[in-house]
């Protein structure tokens, strides 16, 4: 691991598109400004594996295992009344919110 | 008989299906946590509707249902990222080994491009949506 010394409002780059700058550093809580491009996803690294956790719980659901779950379960869906399942555009859906 | 291009996987979900080249699904960065998988089919079953499959061409016994969240969640907001004319979004949803909760992930929704069979998952910023958000409390652990 690289390890750097930087002072409040310095930078660091890493490659030709991502800079991090240390914002302030108050009582053991560091906040980093990170610039980068929408292509590279920054997140808290909690955050991320938490939902490779989520998927890899997912991957393993068996068919059988949903199909009974659905039996036995009280799951109410917000299915339109055509029961479509193709998402609904985001301009209806505003619409809808707004009446 | 298999007509030209087509392609022949067995899953543990379906049994044996036959993929025509145009209903696959690529994820040049597969799925998080699973990023080597990069080629997917969406299947749809009477018996585990409204609930898709994510089907995984490398790797057929890996599937992942999925929800369309505004079943969930009818203010559900996904955001820019998310382009309505061309795409779909699903939600992953988890089940545990059958005595959790049932949940569906909102924090980190899967896109499919519909005409340019592309797919993607994508973080959203914001804290409201839960990435393990309870659609089904298990019955035996409340009761």
């Amino acid at each position: 691991m690289l390890v750097l010394s930087r002072k409040i409002g310095e930078v660091i780059t890493v490659g030709n598109s991502v800079k991090v700058t240390v914002l302030s550093f108050d009582r053991g809580i560091v906040r980093l400004g990170i610039e980068a491009p929408k292509s590279i996803p920054v997140h808290r690294k909690e955050v991320h594996d938490k939902i490779v956790e989520m998927n890899q719980m997912a991957s393993k659901t068996e068919f059988q295992t949903l199909k009974t779950a659905l039996n036995s379960s009280s799951v109410q869906f917000n299915v339109n009344n055509s029961g479509e399942l193709e998402a609904p555009t985001l301009n209806k859906k505003k619409k809808i919110e707004e009446k | 008989m298999s007509a030209k291009g087509n392609r022949k996987i067995t899953t543990i979900h379906f049994g044996e299906l036959e993929i025509t080249p145009e209903l696959i699904y690529v994820f040049p960065e597969g799925l998080l946590g699973f990023e080597g998988m990069n080629e997917f089919v969406l299947v749809s079953e009477e018996e585990t509707e409204p609930f898709k499959w994510l089907i995984s061409l490398d790797e057929p016994n890996i599937g992942f249902p999925l929800l369309n969240p505004w079943f969930i969640n009818i203010k559900y907001n996904p955001g820019k990222k998310f382009n309505a004319d061309k795409e779909v979004i699903f939600s992953v949803v988890t089940l545990g080994n059958g005595s959790s909760d049932m949940t569906a992930n909102l924090k980190a929704p899967i896109i499919l491009d519909i005409d340019e069979r592309k797919g993607r998952q994508i973080i959203l910023p914001s804290d409201k949506y839960s990435p393990n958000y309870i659609i089904s409390p298990n019955k035996e652990k409340t009761s």
